[in-house]
């Protein structure tokens, strides 16, 4: 098996008492492009941080090719960041910005220098911005010429802290396919973080979900977005309607669960669940489908109000059964209209495919139930 | 360990200024309590004398003339100065760098001349005095000089731009917002002032009184050129029994009676403003 | 103008000509024709021409020269040693850091008599010579928190990411305050020496405690003149020094506007 570029194993770190990193473990294959993906606070920029040397490890280790950096300082470890706010040094020009790596670590020489820092602006199409200066660049150009800066290093990771983060969407969904490109084009790992799970599905050949500060679920785009291991990624990923349910009866690719007074077969149980628990059942809001007649296998609602949202029709439906609580709400994203054209108050049945759905183990203290 | 580390760098600038600061100021009480033979050697003999000496009323008198001194120019300052820095704060963005500038600018002139100028307008000859008796409104020239309250203009006119920029400091980090809301609830200007602002800008006015009564107390040669030596000052005392007394131990326990002076006020300082970020210069 | 605004105008205004009153009393008396300091008789350039006189053989002369070479020295030490502080301070713990601060801004304390009484019995006490050295020394312990204070403020306006990204692109720390940390502040430490300069020059008290037998700077110099209560030769000297401080001042300014003309941030 090849031996992963970058091993993080155990990893911990304190902020005083809070403890902000939690055995962190996972390893970054060379030339991939590697997300960091959660909600703000949940450690990811810490991460890269203590990865880059900026911020130092409690306990744990950090090898890379190997061999443990953690306690190199930032400048002795070939790992490069491209900064939130570009960070590009306000005194020095475009050119001398780009230099700086090399000259610092004298692994360059000024004529060698002048052939490389040509190919680095042509590389991210900034050919002829030598002698700017950083404050007559707009936002998109100083990210640029801040990704310029790291790369000419040649380093075996690079780390890039919410780069597009300051960019209107446009310039950000250009950047993207930028970036991605550029991964291509030199080979270079590159580890991203960011909170915006569009961009990290878009353009992650792996994705490392965490929340507060521990791994929920390492995989590839489709695998999380299919596969989700907990109720955190179901919710945080892709856009779910999320019930529950008591389970009836389970078996190992299939299981019937009920809602009320309703029973449906699942296709998708992959998680170890006994008759008798409650469970919560996770649908792709665009995966449903729905019929003004009877179908089987699915659940009877009541429509609630039809939207028209652009290329989408979203419907909001209430799930017929009593219970304590109220009736659960359930969203279908539309693409195009069928056969049924319901109004508010009509009764609709909802049922979807096996891959769109998964049954997931309830977490206690979970309230994410949506109810009407 | 890794304290130590970050930490490391710190130690030789401790060194370096706890040793040119600190020391001089343990020394001077350490020789406070010593005593001296008749040529003015300082005699290696503990002694609580020069501060019993202290509270002779004659001296007494000398350390409450001081601190009357640095506290009336704190309040004069503060009176005068309040309203130049509320008033400035106000004025469109032009005008206010022209205004602060003016006020800075008198800081970079000489003190002496800034003193100097004094000593001709209020001589009995001097300008004030020309133009009063020119225009026939006194017969004889007023006796501004040589008094109490000579020294105190002299010394307030020396500090003000300290008090001034203090001041200014607080009042402009105001958010405007909470004298809009206090328009807003029924306040007038004056009560939104007496109410809102004054009490917000505290941190500035405790530490322009700080700012200038630590120098008030120590800047001699405005009484010396002022005063006359009619009142005498700690400042003038010191100097004289340091220079001419020829005692050095009495001059240590004065000094070290104003450094006290000086601790109480900075903790009143401290005091006042405990819960606030500003500090006194950052 | 509101009747409001018409009050606060003259108020700053009548206080702007007292401001200056005293100043411009000096300028004025420096050509009058009367040697004592008394009634108004007529102009002269008298004072200026025996001025100048004393500047080539008396002590004068000699006092302006030791109040320069003081002053350069002065700025100097305090450039060094303030912004050397201000740079390490960044990196401390936030306990050593309020212990630095403190420290630093003690000097500022002090009033300078118990300042200048006490760093006279210890450097007496430690027999060094009375003159450059004991100037120099004590004219930094009070201008280097300047310095350090105004160095601080410029530092903390640089963004972090910026010197974190000098270390991240292979500097080590001293490269880092060399080539980026440095070129910075410098605006800052440039009007900071030149306000240590105007300080030096103008300090009375510490020096009159710390001058040697044949070292006096100007102001004690200054001083002593006024005190004898002598011509407007004393003034004239003063209007000559004041031509200096805003040649000074004139010297900031054109510092802080070629330093405005670079952003500080991205």
């Amino acid at each position: 098996m090849k031996k992963p570029l970058l091993s993080l194993v155990n990893l911990n770190k304190y902020f005083g008492d809070f403890h902000v990193l939690r055995d962190i473990s996972f390893d970054i294959e060379k030339g991939e492009f590697l997300t960091l993906l959660g909600p703000s606070g949940c450690g990811k920029t810490t991460l890269l941080r203590c990865i880059s040397g900026l911020e130092s490890i409690d306990s744990g280790d950090i090898l890379l090719n190997g061999e443990s950096i953690k306690d190199l300082a930032p400048n002795r470890r070939n790992v490069n960041t491209v900064f939130q706010n570009y960070a590009l040094f306000p005194h020095l020009n475009v050119y001398d910005n780009i230099c700086y790596g090399p000259r610092v670590k004298r692994t360059l020489t000024e004529e060698q220098l002048k052939e490389k820092v040509r190919e680095a602006l042509d590389l991210v199409q900034m050919s002829g911005y030598e002698n700017r200066m950083p404050h007559q660049l707009s936002g998109g150009q100083r990210q640029r010429i801040a990704i310029a800066r790291a790369l000419i290093n040649q380093p075996d990771i690079l780390l890039l802290d919410e780069p597009l983060g300051a960019l209107d969407l446009r310039l950000r969904k250009h950047m993207q396919a930028e970036l991605l490109q550029l991964q291509k084009v030199t080979g270079t790992t590159f580890v991203y973080v960011t909170h915006d799970q569009d961009e990290a599905l878009n353009m992650s050949d792996r994705i490392v979900v965490i929340n507060q500060g521990e791994v929920q679920q390492l995989g590839t785009p489709l695998d999380i977005y299919n596969n989700p291991k907990n109720l955190f990624v179901a919710e945080f990923i892709g856009d779910r309607n999320i019930l529950e349910v008591d389970v009836l009866e389970w078996a190992e690719g299939s299981a019937k669960v009920g809602l009320g007074s309703q029973v449906v077969q699942i296709g998708n149980g992959r998680h170890q669940l006994y008759a008798g628990e409650r469970a919560v059942l996770a649908v792709h809001k665009d995966k449903m489908r729905i019929s003004c007649t009877p179908v089987p296998n699915a659940l009877v609602t009541e429509a609630l109000s039809i939207h028209y949202a652009g290329s989408q029709i979203r419907i909001e439906l209430a799930v017929v059964h009593e219970t304590e609580a109220g009736r659960e709400r359930i969203t279908v994203i539309l693409y195009q209209q069928g056969d049924c054209e319901c109004r508010p108050g009509d009764t609709v049945w909802v049922s979807w495919d096996a891959d769109g759905a998964v049954l997931l183990p309830l977490e206690p203290g979970w309230q994410g139930r949506v109810l009407v | 360990m890794k304290a130590l580390r970050q930490n490391a760098l710190a130690i030789p600038i401790l060194i370096w200024f706890g040793l040119l600061v600190g020391i001089p100021l343990v020394y001077v009480v350490v020789v406070s309590f010593l005593s001296r033979d008749d040529l003015g050697n300082i005699v290696w003999q503990f002694t609580l004398d020069n501060y019993r000496r202290i509270l002779d009323p004659v001296y007494l008198r000398v350390f409450v003339n001081s601190f009357m001194l640095a506290f009336l120019t704190g309040l004069v300052t503060l009176l005068i100065g309040y309203p130049v820095a509320y008033i400035t704060s106000k004025l469109d963005p032009k005008r206010r760098s022209l205004a602060i500038g003016l006020i800075i600018l008198p800081f970079w002139i000489s003190s002496l001349l800034r003193t100097y100028g004094w000593v001709i307008l209020l001589g009995n000859w001097g300008i004030i005095n020309n133009v009063l008796m020119a225009l026939g409104l006194v017969d004889q020239p007023l006796q501004m000089m040589y008094r109490f309250g000579t020294t105190l203009v002299g010394t307030a006119y020396m500090l003000i731009p300290f008090m001034i920029i203090a001041v200014y400091n607080s009042v402009d980090k105001l958010d405007k917002s909470l004298l809009e809301a206090s328009y807003d609830l029924g306040a007038s200007k004056r009560q939104t002032f007496l109410r809102v602002v004054l009490p917000l800008t505290i941190p500035g006015i405790a530490g322009g009184f700080t700012l200038v009564f630590i120098p008030a107390l120590g800047l001699y040669f405005i009484s010396d050129l002022l005063g006359g030596g009619q009142t005498v000052f700690l400042g003038n005392l010191i100097h004289t029994l340091v220079n001419r007394g020829r005692n050095r131990p009495l001059a240590a326990a004065f000094s070290v009676g104003m450094i006290v002076m000086v601790i109480l006020v900075v903790s009143i300082y401290s005091r006042l403003t405990k819960n606030q970020k500003e500090g006194l210069l950052l | 103008m509101t009747k409001a605004n018409r009050w606060q105008t003259i108020y700053l205004a009548v206080f702007f000509v007292i401001l200056y009153l005293p100043v411009l009393s000096v300028i004025l008396y420096s050509f009058n024709a009367n040697p004592s300091t008394a009634k108004w008789t007529g102009l002269t350039l008298d004072w200026y021409r025996e001025l100048f006189d004393d500047l080539k053989k008396h002590a004068t002369g000699e006092a302006l020269v030791v109040s320069i070479q003081v002053a350069v020295l002065t700025a100097a030490l305090s450039a060094v040693l303030g912004t050397a502080a201000a740079i390490v301070s960044q990196s401390l713990s936030e306990r050593m850091k309020k212990a630095v601060q403190w420290v630093m801004l003690l000097p500022l304390l002090v009033p300078e008599v118990a300042l200048g009484v006490s760093l006279l019995m210890f450097f007496n006490a430690l027999r060094l010579p009375f003159g450059h050295l004991t100037l120099v020394l004590s004219h930094s312990l009070f201008c280097v928190p300047y310095v350090y204070v105004m160095v601080r403020l410029r530092l903390a306006e640089i963004d972090r990411e910026v010197i974190e990204s000098a270390r991240d692109l292979g500097a080590t720390r001293w490269q880092a305050v060399r080539t980026i940390i440095l070129p910075l502040v410098m605006p800052s430490i440039i009007t900071a020496s030149l306000l240590a300069i105007a300080m030096s020059l103008d300090d009375v008290v510490i020096s009159t405690y710390m001058s040697g037998p044949r070292t006096t700077t100007l102001p004690v110099h200054i001083f002593s003149m006024m005190r004898v209560g002598v011509t407007p030769k004393v003034n004239a000297l003063c209007t000559l020094i004041l031509l200096g401080t805003f040649l000074i001042i004139g010297l900031n300014q054109v510092v802080s506007m070629k330093s405005k003309t670079r952003g500080l941030s991205n």
